[in-house]
């Protein structure tokens, strides 16, 4: 099989990334809090996904 | 100009290939990435034989098929055997400076093998995932600026795009269209409640300051935005080989080790399940310096196996004899005609214990062990019609489907005598975290 060019439908690099929303400020902000990343580990350790 | 070129490995763990620009996907996600596959060649069917990141690292760095590895699952019993071949530990041999920027080592002992250097910097993080791509490339750039004086192999892998999806702050507002993240009359993803990662998200962050996510669209919105931060990582890695003027005789090879279900097949922001979000995976490779086509598309079949030859090839080593993978080197560099697989085998054994076999045509999923979701043991699906994998077809094509079945239990018994198995790998490991996921339900 041929390689063929790249695509033109490739979204131009140029162009400002979508927002979607018209005040992103208005988001909720992801709340983490300092002992979340410890709860992260144990519950993947009960799993067996990190030693 | 040194010979042998410089090689960068980039692993972005979970990324997803049709959430990229460059695969197809609306939104503009990566705009560097993009440009980075305008300047290489892209490949468009490239697969993941076995998931999720042990298994599929390890098939990565040892050119073998997991069958023949035997490390089918994540975390489960298997070890790599000493005397399989290992990337790193082959180019180390050949005079290459070796370099993992990468945490594989901690969960697994033969991820350490064949680095002279390792940089670590998620040991400053509770949890190694949540190590950033400014964090790595700042360890990443300060070597390549100061270290090697020959050449040198990198592998860099980043950890954004795997869960937890905790984008940078000025990523807020891309990429949502807009609606009530946490509207408390939405139930999209109470299903994933029931399972040990979705509670997990939910206990901790998908947690807003109104209170809990609960759009679906929300949370892929918050996976593109780490791809979008990751993305930036990119750039920032190859201006610095620009500034080091390594860049015309580097050769960076990005890819992801499996891809990421966001609410297919009721998987929910995860990478289990063999379809082909998770298995389908992107690959870049760019070498200016190796008469690569900027720019071009490479559409046969590939797999991740061969990540381990093509690299060697490049470097100008010997192959081992012992190697599933083939190089694509000629191919890639215009010295033969792209060509490919006619079908991929592939395996997971860690939240299911499945198989695929896929076609151009054809995906057939065949179960060792009955999945915690209730899908059938046996999946049929036809990628012409249905390429999102939504309708089992195995029932209404009995033949296909036992035809299918027939190869692939042929492909797993080939593998295994020529291993020196007596024992179906993934038989033997079983799902290994399906445990867990049960007592969480009961």
């Amino acid at each position: 099989m041929q390689q063929q060019p790249q695509k033109n439908s490739v979204p131009d690099p140029a162009k400002p990334a979508e927002t979607g929303t018209p005040d992103a400020s208005s988001e909720p902000e992801q709340v983490i809090r300092p002992e979340d990343e410890a709860l992260v580990v144990e519950r993947l350790r009960e799993l067996g996904y990190i030693e | 100009m040194q010979e042998k070129p410089n090689i960068i490995l980039i692993s972005a763990d979970s990324l997803r290939a049709n959430h990229l620009g460059c695969y197809g996907y609306p939104l503009p996600t990566s705009p560097s990435i993009d440009r980075f596959a305008c300047q290489g060649t892209l490949f468009e069917n490239n697969f993941a034989p076995a998931i999720p990141t042990q298994p599929s690292h390890t098939t990565i760095f040892t050119g073998q098929h997991a069958i023949t590895h035997g490390v089918v699952a994540h975390g489960g019993k298997a070890k790599l055997g000493r005397g399989t071949p290992f990337l790193p530990e082959i180019l180390l041999g050949e005079g290459y400076t070796t370099c993992a920027v990468d945490t594989l080592f901690r969960e697994r002992i033969w991820f350490g093998r064949g680095w002279e250097y390792i940089i670590d910097p998620s040991l400053h993080h509770t949890f190694y995932a949540s190590v950033t791509q400014e964090e790595l490339n700042a360890g990443a750039i300060r070597w390549i600026e100061t270290v090697p004086k020959g050449p040198f192999f990198m592998f860099i892998h980043y950890w954004d795009v795997h869960y937890p999806y905790t984008p940078p702050d000025r990523m807020r507002g891309l990429f949502y269209k807009g609606g009530n993240p946490t509207d408390p009359n939405n139930h999209a993803l109470d299903e994933w409640w029931d399972h040990p990662v979705g509670a997990m998200a939910r206990d901790t962050w998908l947690r807003t300051s109104n209170g809990l996510v609960t759009d679906p669209n929300y949370v892929t919105a918050l996976y593109d935005r780490e791809i979008r931060y990751l993305d930036d990582g990119i750039a920032a890695l190859c201006d610095a080989l620009e500034k080091q003027g390594i860049a015309e005789n580097t050769l960076i090879m990005l890819l992801a080790d499996h891809g990421e279900s966001m609410t297919d097949h009721r998987i929910f922001y995860d990478h289990y399940g063999l379809h082909d979000c998770c298995v389908r995976v992107p690959m870049i490779v760019r070498w200016p310096a190796g008469n690569l086509r900027a720019g071009s598309r490479y559409a046969p079949f590939r797999q991740l196996s061969d990540v381990t030859p093509t690299l060697l090839e490049a470097a100008g080593s010997e192959l081992p004899e012992d190697l599933d993978g083939q190089s694509f080197l000629p191919q890639l560099t215009g010295q033969e005609e792209p060509s490919g697989y006619d079908k991929i085998v592939g395996l997971e054994s860690t939240w299911q214990s499945k198989y695929y076999l896929r076609t151009d045509r054809y995906k057939f999923i065949l179960a060792r062990y009955p999945d915690l979701l209730g899908n059938p043991d046996r999946e049929l699906f036809d990628l012409a019609a249905d390429p999102n994998e939504d309708h089992n077809i195995a029932s209404s094509e009995p033949q296909i489907a036992a035809e299918m079945e027939k190869e692939l239990e042929a492909f797993i018994a080939q593998k295994m005598e020529a291993a020196g198995r007596t024992e179906d790998p993934v038989r033997k490991e079983g799902p290994v975290a399906v445990e867990i996921w049960e007592q969480h339900r009961g």
